[in-house]
């Protein structure tokens, strides 16, 4: 295993830290790591500064998460990696459209012609809103809280989606399958970056499949082209056993 | 020219190996049509099993030791899968692993009922308790294994043996019913990183596969090939050309891939096959069959 040498740690919001090192180490946005805490568990990161700094948002959900989230200078963060082939970075006029923490992925991608549309559950979920031009951003979430009440699809009646050069969008399968829905049948150039149970990293253990496509290997990222031809996207996914079950 | 026979035919001798990119139905159908032969599902036993922990697998160039745990869907799910895989057109044979002769010939059944085109026993996982190299070290068990499976399906039985235990041939001839031996599966092994100071995989110990398991198993393949004349079907280490035809020569009548698949992607089976006709219209040879077993002395 490689590691990474925490050289800060900046709270975002409860329950969500950024850790900040420096290594040679070359990422294309929207590629992942396989971190590994030792004795405890071992989940895929992606990163949401790949330039130096580089940096890695965390948000809590189990032991390791809240391990990686709690770590200080000089802690170490062992990893494998990078996997994943990553976004296509255009440049032009871009939309960024995550939810929750799959903002994280999306913020190497914003310059100055970026927008911003980042949703969640309640307020606490919204994170990073900083790193945009508020002129730029609109945030949804299901209970007002902040922003606009509604889903990110709510958010992006607000604008003509049409003038993007591409749109890029990472979040929770349902969200997207939701984002999707919307654009499909509009004239819109977009990459969707999925999560899914993985355990290798490497392609070879089928836990990350959709319709026979290897999520840690063929993507993460895939296009609206390839996404029109997978019917399982947003209806069925895999069980950390294998099983498939319905979203 | 590549067609092989193993009691099933297949149209080249290429297979994908059990547990790689074969627990989901498209995945193996889409591996099927990239240029697989056949492929083998991953090991399926009676009911849903989550597996490991992760890390469950550590892969360098030279090796990767998984501990995966077994984790499937379980045989009742599992129809599903087949019927999506056996859309490609070509043989899925479905692995099956259990503890007692009823329990597999259950299992095998069951997959016979799925249209599975043959039956490979997995008697030789080396990193669950009470499965696998634990059933498959034991002679009498294997010898009770083999024929109650036999006794129940028609379609063709394999026997995946073990690398771990002392004496290949003990296990062989106790499985001497079956239709033929799958060698090897994986060598127990682990990884322990050192600025952690710890072992890597959440359960200690895996299995190792990769390049560096070539050398045993091309030594097994020879050993069972010569000793018992059956059908055996080579696997451990495979990347290159080369390595195929090592097997091939030291008796395997077609191989099996799985780690290689990481670095190679699934391109590798279509390859492989192109590179392998190339060989044989180079050396004169009509048949894949006229290779098997050329180097046994
Ligand atoms: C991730 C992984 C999972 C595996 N799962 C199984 C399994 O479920 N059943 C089985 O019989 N062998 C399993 N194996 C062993 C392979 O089928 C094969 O025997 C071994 O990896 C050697 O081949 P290779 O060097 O080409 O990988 C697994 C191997 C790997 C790497
Ligand atoms: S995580 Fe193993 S194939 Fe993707």
């Amino acid at each position: 295993m490689r590691y990474f040498t925490v050289s800060k740690n900046i709270r975002e919001a409860e329950n969500v830290n950024t850790l900040e090192f420096y290594d040679s180490i070359n990422i294309i946005p929207g590629q992942f790591i396989m971190a590994w805490v030792p004795g405890v568990n071992q989940i895929p990161l992606s990163f949401s500064s790949t330039g130096s700094p580089k940096s890695i948002t965390v948000k809590v959900y189990g032991d390791a998460s809240a391990k990686i989230a709690g770590m200080k200078k000089g802690d170490r963060i062992f990893y494998e990696g990078p996997y994943g082939n990553g976004f296509n970075n255009i440049a032009g006029k871009k939309l960024v459209i995550g939810a929750g923490s799959g903002i994280a992925p999306l913020i190497p991608l914003i310059d100055d012609d970026t927008t911003g549309i980042i949703s969640g559950k309640t307020a606490g979920d919204i994170i990073l809103a900083s790193k945009f031009n508020p002129d730029h951003l609109i945030i949804a979430t299901d209970d007002g809280t902040a922003g606009r009440r509604g889903f990110a699809t709510e958010a992006m009646r607000e604008i003509d989606i049409e003038s993007f050069d591409m749109i890029y969008a990472c979040g929770p399968e349902v969200m997207l399958k939701a984002v999707f829905d919307y654009m499909k049948n509009r004239d819109v150039k977009c990459q969707f970056s999925l999560e899914r149970s993985m355990k290798c990293g490497i392609g070879i253990c089928d836990s990350c499949s959709i319709n026979g496509f290897q999520v840690c290997h063929d993507g993460p990222v895939f296009t609206l082209e390839q996404l029109r031809e997978m019917d399982e996207f947003g209806r069925t996914k895999l069980t950390y056993s294998g099983k498939r079950v319905f979203f | 020219m590549l067609e092989t026979d193993i009691g099933i035919k297949l149209e080249n001798p290429f297979i994908l190996a059990s547990g790689i990119l074969d627990e989901n139905g498209y995945t193996v159908k889409r591996v099927l049509e990239s240029g697989a032969g056949a492929a083998v599902t991953k090991s399926i036993g009676s009911s849903e099993r989550r597996g490991f922990e992760p890390p469950v697998i550590y892969s360098d160039y030279n090796y990767t030791i998984n501990a995966i745990g077994l984790s499937n869907p379980g045989i009742e799910d599992y129809g599903n899968e087949i019927k999506i895989a056996l859309q490609a057109g070509k043989p899925v044979i479905g692995s099956i692993f259990a503890q007692t002769p009823e329990e597999f010939a259950g299992l095998a059944r069951k997959m016979e009922g799925y249209g599975a085109y043959a039956i490979e026993l997995n008697l030789s996982c080396p990193h669950v308790n009470g499965y696998g190299m634990e059933v498959g070290s034991d002679p009498e068990l294997v010898s009770a294994i083999v024929s109650e499976v036999k006794s129940k399906v028609n379609i063709p039985v394999y026997a995946k043996l073990s690398p771990n235990t002392s004496d290949m041939m003990k296990q062989a001839n106790a499985a001497s019913k079956c239709d033929g031996y799958v060698l090897i599966n994986t060598i127990k092994a682990m990884k322990i990183d050192i600025n952690a100071r710890m072992p890597v995989l959440s359960n200690i110990y895996g299995g190792l596969s990769g390049r560096s398991v070539k050398p045993v198993g091309i030594r097994y393949v020879y050993e069972v090939k010569k000793e018992t004349g059956k059908n055996v079907i080579g696997v451990g280490g495979i990347n290159t050309l080369e390595d195929v035809l090592e097997y091939i020569m030291a008796g395997a009548s077609a191989v099996q891939i799985g780690s290689a698949v990481s670095s190679r992607g699934i391109a590798l089976f279509s390859d492989l096959s192109l590179e392998l006709e190339k060989y044989m219209e180079m050396n004169s040879i009509s048949r894949v069959k006229d290779l098997v077993g050329v180097a046994i002395r």
